[in-house]
């Protein structure tokens, strides 16, 4: 238990330096001391978890997450299990009724529910179509049965063949319902419009699509839409005290098994003589050295270029580093409101549920509308408002006092470098304004009188804050070339890079951004192998 | 989350974490439960700016490194934490361009005192030398041991003939106000303003009788303002880790909703959203004695007459509070009166004009009466100067604060909220006539926090009380926060009380744990690895 | 008259404290070892350099019941039983200087030139006792002081010379 105290962050020397707190760097800190070795995380920031963070940026007492928001692979995620998570501070709720979208006309809404009350959610459809409703949950049904195949393959590091593996994946689970193997590349827009009529469902799942990082109209790509999106669609848990109580459950199994945490600690250098990386330099001058290992969390470029240096490459490594794509996906604004009361839409007047939906579409009425605002923002345009949005203190009051609310949305924005400093100030400035106008057309009582103060953080701002380059979670485009055994390149998926003992960590790598911890689990796979360590992993649990 | 522990801590704050940890690495099973979604309490650092300004939003100066035993117990440096001890701890810079200046250095600071009064300085030497002296035997034996009485107190000082040892220890100070102790040894109006100034910055506001008898330890510790790089959060983190490392657990957003007592003995807790928790050993708090006693505990537990007293308001609460404004600056102040000691500008904590104990003394009646002072003097801190961790390159962060009412007179604290970007302003004017370089294009960014934000958000804070409870004679030692808790026990058994309302106070001092582990080490028979005589 | 720091010393500084505490009404319960630890300071010729003197006292309802000179830090646990209530630690001459009634122990203990552990409040609430004892130490015994006598003054050397130059009239009169 008391295996690291004491030696402390002022020892000079351990077996393995991890580069970055974020929840990835966490979880394979937390292995890499399991199996034995004596393990360092160095953090930019004062706090661990990344993007993992929940705040309280406007008023006191209001909590926000800033980024990541609703957690939908706990059941899967093997830390949680092999550390205890849930004994030492993850506690979560479900909310019953799970997405949604509401509309200014006071249409009725679609309401997605949680799996075991997916009859609700087809009644939910069934207003808009009986055979959309139906396919829906034949789809989900499918979808939730591939959970232990689609988990092995995020918790496995990336196979070459990837691709094809989806598409038998896809045949073999949806092929009866007319859906083949070869949707898997179409675009997730495609699949979608081929199989729901609905305009207001495709809304809703053009949004969620994007949620996870697929670009809607990509083709290649879209078989994610069955596999991952189908699968989560539903299962989106809420960490009681905001998503940070995650990181907090994290850095806690950490200190338990004994690994060292130096925050506020800019890693300038990572060490590498004869070939092989031998520590890491902190801003200041301070060496820390590694005897066997570092690891980064950090993104790719940041890593390779400028933490490893390109004199310690090859010229593939670096062309490869260089073409390596940061944005559209995941490039995200975060608006935070605090609210006296919760948005009561017009739609409820057909299903209350979307009073009490966790996560709701607001600002679009129509799938055309989110196509063109998805577009707006791929392509380096501002888009009309429109958001996801989250009132986390309806399911745990303490995220906001009493007797008031605190609201937290997703717009998509174009990346950091696609708007100046000064018009990312002006955004900052206006754009929450034009969003509650929107807001206030579909929930009357959006009015400025219900919003206490608001405030908007922007992709620039991510940028700075969590170094997500562009403001992309996930530190690298979603894209064909740049997913599965592509990520972030063919020559670096396995989580090794051409300097011996140097490994990704983050979402540069295999599957991507996200808070599944995979990156993070794969690369202590990649490691073990590779130092020959005794596994502490769980043979039951197939990865 | 596991239904049983030995020990259920309400209240991660720096006490509540500190006396987690000594109980866990007494090998106890430890439960540390916090309402807010963060560890630290008053520890906090959050970038309420913009992102990579990191602003300690409470607790700010440690003044106690180097004498409380955690620190050294819990191997709180191993865990990351530095301190820093600024060169030039402290300024004053007054209206008419001159400045006065207290270093880690002793004879820099009576160099810049001489150049107001050279018997001042005389006089500040000796009192430095006397105090410094016995800051280890008094801070360090009866702050960190639980209290004894004020009556004992001074029968013992009378008993040591220690009045007659020394010029500025008397047993009568415990009715005079600082004010008077300065007039007594001071001449200089600027020298008894600063001396009055960082009194104030302690907690101790100088008008008031009877806090004269802990000035001279105050003037011992002058020079030991520390700054916890990276933000004070970072202490938080290292106690933290230190109870994890010996297998406690700290859970955040657990919010206590009732303590559980049977057969008058406190047995575990209820949080609000119904979990309950078994305590087979004890339960301590460490959030104020108003929502342990009126909230936390079940009718019947405890005498109703002294829920009647706490309920009518018998813990007394420091009749001032602070008002705050946290800048993002792209330069760090250049202060006019460099001119005069260059110094100023590598101050950590400035006084922003305060020229005279009356200036001070009108204040207090002022914020005491509700009212915000006409002239805003707030002090400001500059923590880039030396961590070049909490601001981006080539940036700063900044802390002004101004003695402030928590209520204000003619719409009580709500009022604040109206009243915040304003204040913020004045308090930002103030700063800029004795710093001109501090224009509009060099502040990025601005938030305020007032006094109405404190117990939004830390609770238990209750009123704005950063000092959670008032520092005064009548609610001193083993008055504190009232006579039935001052030992740290409670009528409830198996029920401790072990926050910053306790003795000594509030403030980064890890006393009231360390005094109330002391006590629960002696009800449970605990060997006191720790307490090395 | 018995010579600093010697058994005959302790016996008559220890009666000395018995005989001034016997004076006494209320004498405080119980029995505390007390530590004290005499380090070295290059003045005083009793403590050689890089050595240090430990001894300790063991008070049972206010009097002194035995004392030890100990050889070494582990000694002390096996002589205390592990046990330490009160230690008192600080330099050579300082002691010397109490020892020979120049210095106050209050002042040193104030001044923090002798650093005191353990629990104050007894000791402040036993003011009376404690300050007839601490007379008793410093001002009742007639002591000798063969190596020279406090105070030594000034750095190591000269020191040295200073104490040497008072040992004779000291000697002198004890004789």
């Amino acid at each position: 238990m008391t295996s690291g105290a004491g030696e402390g962050t002022a020892a000079g020397s351990y077996d393995a330096i991890v580069i970055g707190a974020g929840h990835n760097g966490l979880c394979l800190a937390a292995y890499l001391r399991r199996a034995g070795l004596t393990t360092l995380v160095v953090e930019r920031r004062h706090e661990e978890g990344g993007g993992v963070n929940t705040e309280e940026p406007v008023l006191p007492g209001f909590r926000h997450n800033m980024h990541a928001q609703y957690m939908e692979f706990f059941d899967v995620m093997p830390m949680v299990a092999d550390f205890g998570l849930e004994d030492i501070g993850l506690r979560t709720v479900m909310p019953e009724a799970q997405a949604g979208i509401a509309f200014a006309d006071g249409r009725p809404p679609i309401v997605i529910h949680r799996p075991e009350l997916i009859e609700r959610t087809k009644a939910s459809i069934a207003r808009y179509s009986k055979a959309d409703a139906e396919l829906y949950v034949a789809l989900k049904e499918r979808a939730a049965g591939m959970e232990q195949i689609v988990a092995a393959s995020l918790y496995t590091p990336p196979a070459p063949t990837a691709l094809q593996a989806q598409e038998v994946m896809i045949e073999a689970a949806f092929g009866d319902l007319g859906i083949p193997g070869y949707f898997a590349s179409k675009s997730a827009r495609a699949i979608i419009d081929e199989l729901f009529e609905t305009p207001e469902l495709r809304a809703l799942l053009y949004r969620a699509t994007v949620e996870w990082g697929a670009p809607l109209e990509e083709s290649g790509i879209g078989g994610m839409f069955l596999t991952f999106v189908m699968w989560t669609l539903g299962n989106w848990k809420l960490c009681l005290g905001g998503t940070h109580t995650l990181a907090k459950a994290m850095t806690q199994a950490c200190y338990r098994e004994g690994v060292d945490l130096l925050e506020s600690s800019s890693v300038e250098r990572i060490l590498v003589e004869g070939g092989r990386a031998a520590g890491v330099r902190i801003r200041g001058g301070k060496e820390i050295r590694a005897e066997r290992l570092v690891a980064s969390n950090a993104d790719l470029r940041q890593t390779l270029l400028e933490l490893a240096g390109p004199e310690n490459l090859s010229e593939l490594w670096v062309r490869r580093a260089k073409a390596y794509r940061y944005g559209p996906s995941h490039v995200l604004g975060t608006p935070v409101f605090c609210l006296h009361e919760p948005p009561a839409y017009r739609s409820a007047r057909f299903d209350p549920d979307i009073d009490r939906c966790f996560y709701t579409v607001v600002g679009f009425e129509s799938d055309s509308e989110v196509l063109r605002y998805i577009r707006d923002a791929y392509g380096g345009r501002l888009p009309e408002p429109g958001a996801g949005t989250w009132v986390n203190s309806l399911w745990d009051p303490s995220q906001a006092p009493a007797g008031s609310h605190a609201a937290t949305g997703w717009y998509f924005f174009p990346p950091a470098s696609a708007l100046s400093p000064q018009e990312w100030s002006e955004v900052r400035a206006t754009y929450n304004e034009r969003f509650l106008a929107r807001w206030r057309a579909s929930a009357p009582n959006m009015t400025s009188g219900n919003v206490m103060a608001h405030r908007l953080y922007t992709p620039d701002q991510m940028e700075r804050k969590n170094l997500m380059r562009e403001g992309d979670f996930s530190n690298g485009e979603f894209a064909l070339d740049q997913l599965g055994a592509n990520r972030p390149f063919p020559e670096a998926s396995s989580y090794r890079t051409e300097i011996e003992g140097l490994y990704l960590c983050g979402p540069s790598a295999y599957p991507g951004g996200g808070v599944h911890a995979a990156c993070g689990y794969n690369a202590f796979k990649a490691i073990a192998e590779d130092l020959g360590l005794a596994s502490p992993l769980v043979p039951e649990r197939g990865y | 989350m596991r239904d049983a522990y030995d020990v259920i801590v309400i209240g991660a704050g720096h006490n509540g974490l500190t006396l987690a940890a000594y109980l866990a690495r007494s090998g106890l099973d430890v439960v540390v439960l916090e309402a807010r979604h963060e560890e630290g309490g008053g520890l906090c650092t959050e970038e309420l700016t913009q992102p990579g300004f990191l602003h300690n939003v409470h607790a700010n100066y440690h003044t106690f490194v180097d004498m409380a035993p955690p620190l050294v117990d819990l191997e709180v440096e191993s865990h990351g934490v530095t301190y820093v001890r600024p060169e030039v701890q402290m300024a004053s810079v007054f209206d008419d361009g001159t400045a006065l200046t207290v270093h880690t250095d002793l004879d820099r600071t009576c160099e810049s005192i001489a150049r107001f009064s050279e018997e001042d300085a005389e006089t500040f030497r000796a009192l430095y030398s006397e105090a410094h002296g016995f800051v280890d035997l008094l801070l360090g034996t009866l702050m960190y041991q639980p209290p004894m009485s004020l009556k004992e107190l001074t029968k013992a000082l009378s008993a040591f003939g220690v009045e007659g040892r020394s010029k500025f220890l008397s047993v009568k100070l415990r009715r005079e106000t600082i004010d008077t102790f300065l007039d007594q040894h001071f001449t200089h109006p600027k020298v008894k303003a600063h001396l009055a100034f960082h009194g104030a910055v302690c907690g101790y506001a100088n008008d008031v009788p009877g806090l004269a008898m802990s000035y001279p330890l105050l003037v011992g510790k002058i020079d030991n303002w520390n700054l916890c790089v990276g933000g004070s959060h970072r202490l938080a983190h290292a106690l933290w880790r230190d109870l994890a490392q010996h297998g406690g657990v700290m859970i955040s957003d657990a919010e206590v909703a009732s303590i559980a007592v049977e057969d008058g003995r406190a047995i575990g807790v209820v949080l609000a959203d119904g979990t309950e928790l078994s305590a087979r050993r004890l339960v301590a708090s460490s959030v104020d004695v108003e929502q342990t006693f009126l909230r936390m505990l079940p009718p019947g537990a405890v005498p109703a007459e002294m829920l009647e007293r706490i309920a009518g308001g018998a813990i007394a609460h420091q009749p001032w509070s602070l008002f705050s404004v946290h800048l993002a600056m792209s330069e760090t102040p250049r202060y006019e009166a460099a001119a005069f000691d260059p110094d100023v500008d590598r101050a950590w904590v400035v006084n922003l004009g305060y020229s005279s104990t009356e200036e001070l003394d009108a204040d207090w009646r002022e914020v005491r009466a509700g009212r915000i002072p006409d002239v805003l003097r707030p002090n400001a801190a500059v923590n880039s100067l030396y961590d070049p961790t909490d601001a981006p390159e080539g940036c700063a962060t900044g802390l002004l604060r101004q003695f402030a009412p928590y209520s204000l007179a003619g719409g009580g604290p709500a009022a604040w909220d109206d009243l915040g970007r304003w204040v913020g302003q004045r308090c930002i004017d103030a700063w800029r006539r004795f710093a001109p370089n501090l224009t509009d294009e060099a502040i990025i960014d601005w938030a305020p926090y007032s006094p109405a934000d404190i117990p939004r958000k830390l609770r238990n804070m209750v009123q704005g009380d950063w000092m959670m409870g008032e520092i005064s004679l009548a609610n001193m030692l083993d008055r504190r926060p009232m006579p039935e808790l001052a030992q740290y026990r409670t009528p409830v058994q198996g029920l401790y009380m072990a926050g910053s309302t306790q003795h000594p106070h509030g403030f980064v001092t890890f006393a009231p744990a360390y005094n109330a582990l002391s006590v629960i080490a002696e009800d449970l028979g605990l060997d006191k690895w720790w307490y090395d005589v | 008259m018995p010579d600093v720091y010697t058994d005959e010393w302790y016996d008559a500084v220890r009666d000395a404290m018995n005989a001034s505490a016997a004076k006494l009404a209320d004498l405080p319960e119980g029995a505390f070892v007390v530590a004290i630890e005499i380090f070295a300071d290059g003045c005083s010729p009793y403590v050689e350099e890089g050595r240090e003197r430990r001894f300790l006292a063991r008070i049972e309802g206010g009097r002194c019941a035995w004392y030890r000179e100990l050889d070494s830090a582990e000694d002390e646990r096996a002589e205390a039983g592990g046990r330490v209530d009160y230690r008192f630690r600080g330099p050579a001459s300082s002691f010397d200087e109490l020892a020979a009634g120049l210095a106050d122990p209050i002042d040193a203990a104030l001044r923090g030139t002798i650093k005191v552990r353990g629990d104050i409040r007894f000791l402040l609430r036993h003011a009376d006792h404690v300050k007839a004892l601490l007379d008793a130490y410093t001002s009742s015994v007639a002591t000798t002081w063969p190596e020279g006598r406090p105070p030594y003054g000034g750095a190591r050397e000269g020191g040295a010379r200073a104490s040497e130059e008072a040992a004779a009239p000291e000697a002198t009169a004890g004789a």
